[in-house]
């Protein structure tokens, strides 16, 4: 039984709250709310049914034909759904986040109506069946994610802005050139076929690896890899809602899931380790784990130094894709949901501490935690989780990835994985130093930057439950990583389906 | 009811600091007690869980899949361990009362430092119970990490310059050696697929790589168990922390380390690899140094509590040399571990009772100094192999390396011997000039007393296998005590000779100077390349841009071209026109 509603309403859900919401005039804030939460809500249940078909064993498909032989497909898969559900949830925990971030401030109306595109074509991108859905909607997130970026409008926003657009459009032309040439090569084909690419290995070796750099490069700029990452710092400078957003599922992730797709549903991983793409991309990955973590150390202000953390944190997941095996399959499809969850708490954090008392600088968190003891514990927890520590669901997927490079006997993966550990370990722990252990305003030293008492709470219930939920399933989905339907056991059924079709 | 007792040993804990956050949030400073009796009972449910006989948890979704159990090993190391928790809180409550009190009298950096220790205190705690039974990799990993993290509250309470240091060295190293630990499991687990300890110990015994894997795990854990070279952080941390979190530090948590390297390495398993042997010899030598030379280094030092820090180094290169015996002579240690278990249980309660005692010395009770000062020095002959528990633990150890022939490795730890009666008595005599009255707490000296009297009664309560523990043969006395007045004649002789010449102390923490000096310079190098690449990153972006704008240049020049041929198009147009008609002409002509 197929069921082609699902997939396309679940589109239609997000695309139908930006047309709403962008119709609706900038004072109705209730409705604009109540828009914006049925339709996340909607959109969880919508990806809940999708799994639950998984489970039963059929997917759903909803396909028409474009022009010739190119077609339009979004299929609910199960590696799609699982992109799909860290997207809808985290646009819930976002959306509310953002409402209370944005309280009272202008332009609100194109905020969040480009908020919805953009989860929209990061759900498009997730249910995508093949390239060419795929590309479009990936075009879409680069230009709908561009006015979150200059939100503020400021000088530095609209460079950034420019910045962004810049490396993006550019990825995106390589992008369209590795597309086309491959469908000059083969013609319209969907990640769901078995066959892969390894009928044209014998006669066109050059051109697939050609058509693989072309892709991978296009691909590897939104996953912030070293040295196509110049983008992502500079992007800190919108709201933090959008940062959050950004690191944790749309862009970023956008990115490192388009070489998934590229790398098990196009290629093959037979083929691409047969190409000796793999090893380039471990290499690559590696490369950037290092760099990102080194340049993290270097930063003085908070949100800087989370965007290098994403630099390096993403590149987990492109490891594990390049370790030909399942356990470094499972790490990186685990880590793509851990990280979101861990990454979106830590941003929410930085956000909150931004809103309720001005920190920006690092050195400004002096004796945080007494002042906001739950988020101070959010960002505590997010923490440890991106240093790697048990139990926190960071600890789970670099089990994966690190036993996955064993028995890919890639011993320097490891090397890299525990030199990762502890750089992660110096820049997030003098910062939790900071919180707990070092006496500041709370205890009447000095003054915050910039106070304000946005709650009855620490801060605003809007700004703090999101923080406080992400963090608890972060902790959750490590500590209880064996139950069914955890992030790790949907990995595991995903790369379970990939390597025993 | 194990069960029940299983999730109250470790979840009790987590609930009192639950409760303790909760008290704080309700109760005004003034009348907050954070000692309560709640938060001294964290350790009885682990203690009871110690006594109820072995059993075996299985749980698939916990984390990687979980398994714990309490059998022959863990029983009585969890039984000393929540001993030596349980009477270190009494301790606390005693040791803190005066400090508590100035909090309530509104002296908030108190009340912020008794706060954060009495949170982290029982946290503390349940990651130190959790390794202890956990028998898979992720629960040993997760119950070592915590214990690790939030002891750091324990080391740098007093908020001191001193603690500060003491604090920062415990860290760095921490996460040195968690990094290895990390490091080692992950290899040795990707290479038996397992996710539990037991096929860490295969595959080091096993696989190619196996002495990596154990070298890795070896240095990893011995950051905890003071190995020589990673022990820096000891002798820094010990005097700067208060005296129940040095109890447990160097009773409990040291231990920890050492019961790892039980749990990960393959100790006594027949035809290991001549590598792995060869490993076991250099953790001997190891563990001989540590035990030499932190007698040696530390018999100068000034405070009480840095001498019984280098003690405790010394004890543990003694262990770190009977598990080395493990892989060096693998026959051996069927006999020897009821002999290292005792060994470690005996060290922790009398360490704990040493370092208590620091802070009975600082705090006289009322009573007669001789009382006192034999009171004191009780444990310190117990740990010198001398007197009662002391010297039940060393025969049980020395009997099972008689028995296989090793006489060399026990006239040396006997020698070591000497080393440890030195540093006691040298503990002793510097607590002696550092005392003062002012009287303890009843918690206080209660404490002390009773892990005093458990030191010296620690194979009676210890639940080891039948017949692991017995009297020495009365012959063996005589070898078995005369290390003790060697090493009080060497200390007093040794004051003697230095009486008339004064001596510099050699800075307590030894190869942590060198190691920040090192450190400082590699990162000042480290620093000055990043300006070098931030600057070439620069220059590269300048030269990108410098190509940029000729690049626009040349394209604006052709909108200039453009112009120029609309002008003249009437002229390009005839031009062309010509052309073709040529053309044309000569293909017709041709």
């Amino acid at each position: 039984m197929n069921a082609a509603w699902l997939p396309l309403t679940a589109l239609a859900a997000s695309l139908l709250a930006a047309v709403i919401i962008f119709s609706l005039p900038e004072e109705a804030r209730r409705v604009r709310t109540s828009v914006n939460l049925t339709a996340a809500v909607i959109k969880i249940s919508l990806v809940a049914l999708m799994v639950k078909r998984i489970t039963n064993g059929d997917e759903a498909v909803f396909s028409f034909q474009v022009v010739g032989n190119i077609d339009f497909v979004l299929r609910a898969d199960a590696l799609g759904v699982m992109f799909a559900g860290l997207s809808s949830v985290l646009w819930l925990c976002t959306t509310v986040y953002a409402i209370g971030y944005l309280e009272g401030t202008a332009n609100r109306k194109r905020f969040f109506g480009f908020f919805s595109l953009c989860v929209a074509s990061t759900l498009g991108i997730a249910l995508a069946g093949n390239l060419f859905t795929f590309l479009i909607f990936y075009e879409m997130l680069t230009l709908s994610t561009y006015p979150l970026v200059v939100h503020s409008g400021t000088d530095k926003a609209l460079n950034a802005g420019r910045i962004y657009l810049r490396y993006t459009l550019t990825a995106g032309v390589v992008l369209l050139f590795g597309v086309v040439l491959l469908y000059s090569l083969t013609g319209d084909h969907s990640f769901a076929s078995e066959r892969g690419l390894g009928d044209y290995l014998d006669d066109h070796r050059v051109l697939l690896t050609l058509i693989f750099a072309l892709l991978v490069g296009g691909f590897a700029v939104k996953a912030a890899m070293v040295p196509l990452h110049g983008w992502l710092p500079r992007a800190m400078v919108a709201p933090a809602p959008v940062s959050a957003l950004l690191h944790a599922v749309a862009v970023v992730k956008a990115g490192a899931f388009g070489i998934l797709r590229i790398i098990y549903d196009l290629y093959g991983i037979e083929l691409s380790v047969e190409l000796g793409v793999t090893t380039a991309l471990a290499v690559a990955s590696c490369i950037t784990i290092i760099y990102g973590s080194m340049r993290a150390i270097a930063q003085q202000e908070l949100k800087p130094r989370l965007a290098f953390s994403t630099i390096s944190q993403v590149s987990y997941v492109i490891l594990g894709v390049s370790l030909f095996g399942p356990f470094g399959t499972i790490g990186a499809l685990a880590h793509l949901l851990h990280q979101g969850l861990m990454k979106v708490t830590l941003f929410f954090c930085a956000g909150i501490y931004a809103e309720e008392l001005g920190i920006h600088r690092i050195d400004e968190m002096d004796g945080a935690g007494k002042r906001m003891p739950l988020t101070s514990l959010a960002f505590t927890i997010g923490a440890f989780g991106m240093i790697g520590l048990p139990p926190v669901a960071g600890f789970i997927t670099k089990w994966y990835l690190g036993i996955g490079a064993i028995q890919a006997d890639m011993y320097w993966v490891v090397a890299v994985l525990v030199a990762s550990s502890t750089l992660n370990a110096i820049y997030f722990l003098p910062i939790v130093h900071r919180l707990w252990f070092r006496v500041g305003p709370a205890h009447g030293h000095g003054h915050w930057p910039d106070e304000q008492r946005l709650g009855r709470l620490e801060t605003h219930g809007w700004l703090l439950w999101p923080a406080v939920f992400t963090a608890a399933i972060s902790l959750a989905a490590g500590l209880f990583a064996g139950l069914p339907f955890s992030p790790l056991d949907w990995a595991t059924r995903v790369a379970v389906g990939e390597y025993l079709p | 009811m194990t069960t029940l007792l299983l999730i109250l040993a470790l979840g009790w804990p987590l609930c009192v600091a639950a409760l303790g956050i909760w008290q704080a949030y309700r109760t005004p400073v003034a009348r907050r007690r954070y000692f309560t009796g709640w938060w001294l009972s964290a350790a009885w449910p682990a203690l009871l869980l110690a006594y109820a006989g072995e059993a075996q948890w299985a749980m698939d979704a916990w984390m990687l899949g979980s398994q714990w159990s309490l059998d022959a090993l863990s029983r009585p190391w969890l039984a000393f361990t929540a001993l030596l928790w349980s009477f270190a809180a009494v301790h606390a409550r005693g040791y803190f009362a005066k400090e508590q009190a100035r909090a309530q009298t509104g002296d908030s950096a108190a009340e912020r430092r008794l706060l954060r220790l009495a949170l982290l205190w029982p946290v503390t705690l349940s990651g130190n119970v959790l390794l202890i039974i956990a028998q898979d990799i992720a629960s040993f990993y997760l119950g070592f990490a915590v214990m690790t993290f939030a002891a750091y509250a324990l080391v740098v309470h007093n908020g001191t310059a001193d603690a500060k240091l003491g604090a920062r060295a415990y860290l760095i190293l921490a996460v040195l050696g968690e990094g290895m630990i990390l490091g080692g499991l992950l290899w040795a687990a990707g290479d038996t697929q397992s996710v539990m300890l037991e096929g860490v110990r295969e595959a080091v015994a096993t696989s190619d790589y196996g002495v990596a894997m154990a070298a890795l795990l070896w240095l990893g854990l011995g950051v905890k168990a003071g190995v020589i070279g990673l022990h820096v952080w000891l002798p820094l941390a010990h005097p700067a922390a208060p005296a129940p979190a040095s109890a447990v530090l160097s009773g409990a948590m040291i231990k920890a380390g050492l019961l790892g390297w039980i749990y990960v390495l393959p100790l006594g398993e027949a035809s290991l690899s001549p590598a792995l042997t060869q490993l076991g010899n250099i953790m001997l030598i190891a563990g001989l140094a540590a035990a030499f030379g932190a007698a040696l280094y530390g018999v100068w030092q000034h405070h009480p509590k840095a001498v019984l820090a280098y003690s405790s180094i010394s004890q543990m290169g003694m262990l770190t040399a009977m598990v080395a015996m493990g892989l060096a002579a693998p026959e051996v240690w069927p006999l020897l571990l009821p002999g290292v278990v005792l060994f470690a249980a005996h060290h922790a309660l009398a360490k704990g009772a040493l370092f208590m005692g620091t802070s009975i010395s600082e705090h006289m009770p009322r009573w007669s100094p001789v009382v006192i000062w034999m009171l004191l020095a009780l444990p310190a002959l117990s740990l010198t192999g001398a007197f009662a528990g002391g010297l039940i633990s060393k025969w049980s150890v020395k009997s099972a390396l008689y028995e296989m022939h090793h006489e060399t490795l026990i006239s040396l730890l006997t020698w070591a011997a000497v080393g440890t009666s030195a540093l006691v008595s040298v503990s002793l005599w510097r607590q002696w000039q550092q005392r003062s009255a002012g009287g303890s707490h009843p918690g206080q000296w209660g404490a002390w007393l009773a892990a005093l009297v458990a030191a010296l009664i620690t194979p009676l309560w210890l639940p080891l296998p039948e017949g692991s523990a017995v009297v020495p043969p009365l012959k063996e006395w005589t070898s078995l005590m005369w290390p003790l007045p060697a090493g009080v004649l060497v200390v007093a002789f040794g004051l003697l000779v230095t009486r008339y010449g004064r001596l510099a102390t050699p800075p307590a923490g030894d190869l942590w100077w060198p190691y920040a000096w090192l450190g400082q310079h590699v990162l000042k190098g480290v620093r000055r390349a990043g300006h070098g690449f931030a600057a070439l990153k620069a220059r590269c972006v300048d030269i990108a841009l410098a190509i940029e704008t000729r690049a626009m240049k040349s394209v604006t020049q052709l909108t200039a071209m453009e112009g120029w041929m609309r002008h003249h198009t009437s002229g390009l147009m005839m031009a062309l026109a010509v052309m073709l008609a040529l053309l044309l002409l000569w293909e017709g002509a041709s």
